[in-house]
């Protein structure tokens, strides 16, 4: 009974057009060598691998889960061989495949070198018309530019578990993607009384109303499950650009496109008149705390 | 014979066809298949929106990308008419995240690229420790992500400063990431302490060390690693930071330089689609990394190791080490100067009130990384970018080949796809 189970799930970590982003990310993960002793690495674009690239490319191989990084791009060659042939082979043998970050998801930024034909494996944008529409039903998008490493622990020791990973319409696993980024940022009081950040640089503020920040509307989990551990875009003063989302990239990502000094993009799932009468309120009270320096060194010139 | 050969297992991808004569290599042309067109992307976009879209060309260096955008930036608003003031807070934050970018890259070189192919090439029985440069790496990205909120992928630097306004908490973490990361160094990777390794004159001082390092070294002398690799023995560092000094050099003798003389020509890569173009100053080809800027600030142990082995491919190595090492030191001393009282962003006008040309250089991990941005009203006309390995490893013709081409020649095919290997190659920042 056991022997069949006791084998370790095999990863082949198959790269599109990328810029490495997640797999440096991976790198950064916490304990990365526990996790990786879980898995049989076939070939992964910088880890110790047991296949050469040239077996890869050849598909005569079988592999639990496929991770695929990068835009999908049905023009690119890989090792002289077509992309699209060695992308299908593996996405009909895996039991999972793993679109990992916003360009695998989605297109991401690499979708705009080519926007005709670029698009991620399952979606191109928010249309679910990529070139896996046949094996929709193995497809788990970890969306971001790049990942977070634990959201990738995450869905693969669900896998090796053989626990069922939930995802939402997006194909994103709903236990990282139903936080919004929003959750947990440290400027929450100044999104609550309406009070914008002046200027970059600072800790007070929210970066909401003028600095382009989509955390109110992104389903990221950065904010709860920190950046190396230690931080977060926000928390640094920097706005959230929405990069776990098919948008990605929007334009004017420093800004906030307003409408009579509203933000056009209002919380996610906010109705605009609710918004607007909370809004209408807070700003209506000054609040002096929130207004001064949250920290007041008296070194200070 | 030509045979053509695969490079996998660097960033990206690329492949090398060998001329072989008498089982040596005579002439190797090397190709980066995969164009992802950053510079048109870019086109019709906010400058602003640079700072995010330029980290992306590389998931190693994006952070060197990203201050080669915010200099090129503040390079336009200068030539406009409104010259940026930065605090020196901020100037040292970012010159201490993009110090640690270039170790996190170096850690990863040593551990995951050059170790395992020397034990390969020596067929060593040496436990391979790669996941080591994996534990380094994150401990030094850790560090970066207090002031930039992640790594990778930051966009905390802006024209004027930088997004963050630190707390002596956040230095104070960031001090005890660099204490355990050089502890980690010094421990695992060295078997000396960081002031004794920093204060070796000679390569003969390697022999007290039982390492990884002197692992490295020992088998870059057994492989004749020495006498072999050798390019042009010219060196180009171009950009101005804390740790740099800016020259070109003709062996040993330094000459000043000017980023407006980097021309690009295309590369020659017959029979293979590239789309790499080779970097050249002045129309010349230089060696550009932790070699060249090691020798253009007479770095005393990369200077003795040259004057015995010249640009060899064990110089190439073993300066990168030198330099980890180096910068470890170099960021500890920038946490120091911070001073958080001072402003991390000083507001200018508007990106749209901006009309103007501008150029950013940085030294990345491998070498000088140049931006250059046409802006009108803000949005951005053409987005120009030359990469540090398009400078070494570029593909020329036979009579004028690039330094990486000209190391390769002579060697048997094992040895030039090492020596390849020594210039610790970028293709996605090849191809962006």
């Amino acid at each position: 009974m056991h022997s069949k189970n006791d084998k370790k799930p095999s990863i082949i970590w198959f790269q599109g057009l990328t810029c490495n982003g997640n797999t440096h990310s991976f790198l950064n993960l916490e304990n990365l060598e526990n996790l990786l002793n879980k898995f049989e690495i076939l070939s992964h674009p910088s880890l110790p691998s047991t296949q050469d690239f040239n077996s890869i490319t050849e598909c005569t191989l079988e592999c639990d889960i496929f991770i695929f990084e990068g835009t999908y791009d049905p023009l690119m060659k890989r090792n002289d061989t077509s992309i699209s042939k060695i992308v299908k082979y593996y996405a009909q043998k895996a039991r999972y495949i793993i679109a990992l970050g916003s360009c695998a998801s989605f297109g991401g930024v690499f979708k705009a070198s080519a926007p005709e034909r670029n698009s991620g494996l399952l979606f191109n944008e928010q249309e679910k018309s990529g070139p896996l529409l046949k094996y929709e039903s193995k497809v788990i998008n970890i969306s971001g530019c790049p990942i977070h490493p634990e959201w990738l622990a995450y869905t693969l020791s669900m896998i090796e578990k053989r626990r069922e990973v939930e995802t939402d319409s997006l194909h994103r696993p709903i236990e990282l993607y139903s936080t919004l980024s929003h959750h947990g940022c440290t400027r929450n009081e100044y999104f609550e009384w309406k009070v914008d950040a002046g200027a970059f640089g600072e800790k007070e503020g929210c970066l909401y109303y003028k600095q382009g920040c989509r955390a109110p509307m992104t389903h990221a989990p950065c904010n709860k499950i920190l950046w190396n551990e230690v931080s977060s875009k926000t928390r640094v003063g920097t706005p959230c650009f929405g990069c776990t989302e098919p948008d990605f990239p929007r334009k004017n990502l420093f800004s906030t496109k307003t409408n009579m000094s509203i933000p056009e993009d209002i919380p996610l799932g906010v109705p605009k008149r609710s918004y607007l009468t909370m809004a209408g309120i807070a700003k209506t009270f000054r609040i002096k705390r929130l207004e001064g320096k949250l920290i007041d060194y008296k070194t200070a010139d | 014979m030509i045979t053509k050969q695969l490079i996998e297992q660097i960033e990206g991808e690329a492949s090398i066809l060998f001329d072989m004569k008498n089982g040596v290599v005579d002439f190797a042309t090397i190709s980066f298949p995969h164009f992802r067109g950053i510079e048109s992307i870019l086109k019709g976009k906010n400058a602003l929106d640079a700072l995010v879209i330029t980290p992306r060309v590389c998931g190693i260096c994006g952070h060197a990308h990203l201050m080669a955008t915010v200099r090129a930036l503040e390079d336009a608003y200068k030539n406009a008419g409104y010259p940026i003031e930065l605090s020196k807070k901020s100037k040292i934050i970012r010159e201490f995240t993009l110090t640690m970018e270039i170790v996190q890259n170096h850690f990863k070189w040593i551990y995951l690229t050059i170790i395992p192919e020397v034990a390969k090439l020596s067929n060593s029985t040496r436990e391979q420790t790669p996941l080591k440069g994996a534990y380094a790496a994150s401990i030094a990205s850790k560090a970066i992500a207090v002031f930039a909120g992640q790594w990778p992928h930051s966009s905390y630097m802006i024209p004027g400063g930088i997004t963050t306004d630190p707390t002596n908490l956040d230095v104070l973490k960031v001090e005890s990431f660099m204490d355990e990361l050089i502890g980690f160094f010094e421990k695992e990777s060295l078997g000396v302490s960081l002031e004794k390794f920093l204060s070796f004159e000679s390569c003969k001082d390697f022999k007290i060390l039982n390492s990884d390092i002197s692992f490295l070294e020992n088998s870059l002398i057994d492989m004749k690693m020495n006498q072999k690799g050798f390019a042009y023995d010219r060196f180009l560092v171009i950009a101005k930071h804390t740790f740099t000094k800016p020259s070109k050099l003709k062996h040993t003798r330094p000459f000043s330089i000017n980023a407006k003389y980097v021309n690009t020509i295309d590369s020659y890569s017959p029979n293979q689609i590239s789309y790499a173009k080779n970097a050249q100053y002045k129309n010349i080809f230089y060696e550009t990394g932790p070699l060249a800027r090691a020798m253009a600030t007479n770095f005393p142990i990369v200077k003795n190791m040259h004057r015995r082995f010249k640009d060899s491919a064990y110089s190439r190595a073993i300066a990168r080490v030198f330099e980890l090492a180096t910068l470890l030191q170099h960021a500890k001393e920038l946490l120091v100067q911070i001073d958080i009282s001072q402003k991390s962003f000083i507001k200018s006008v508007d990106i749209s009130k901006i009309t103007a040309k501008g150029i950013g250089v940085v030294e990345a991990p491998r070498g000088p990384l140049l931006h250059s941005v046409n802006i009108k009203e803000g949005i951005i006309q053409d987005y120009k970018i030359i990469t540090p390995t398009q400078f070494n490893i570029g593909s020329s013709s036979k009579s004028d080949p690039t330094p990486a081409q000209k190391a390769m020649k002579g060697v048997t095919k094992a040895e030039a796809l090492f020596i390849f290997r020594t210039f610790d190659v970028c293709s996605v920042c090849t191809t962006h």
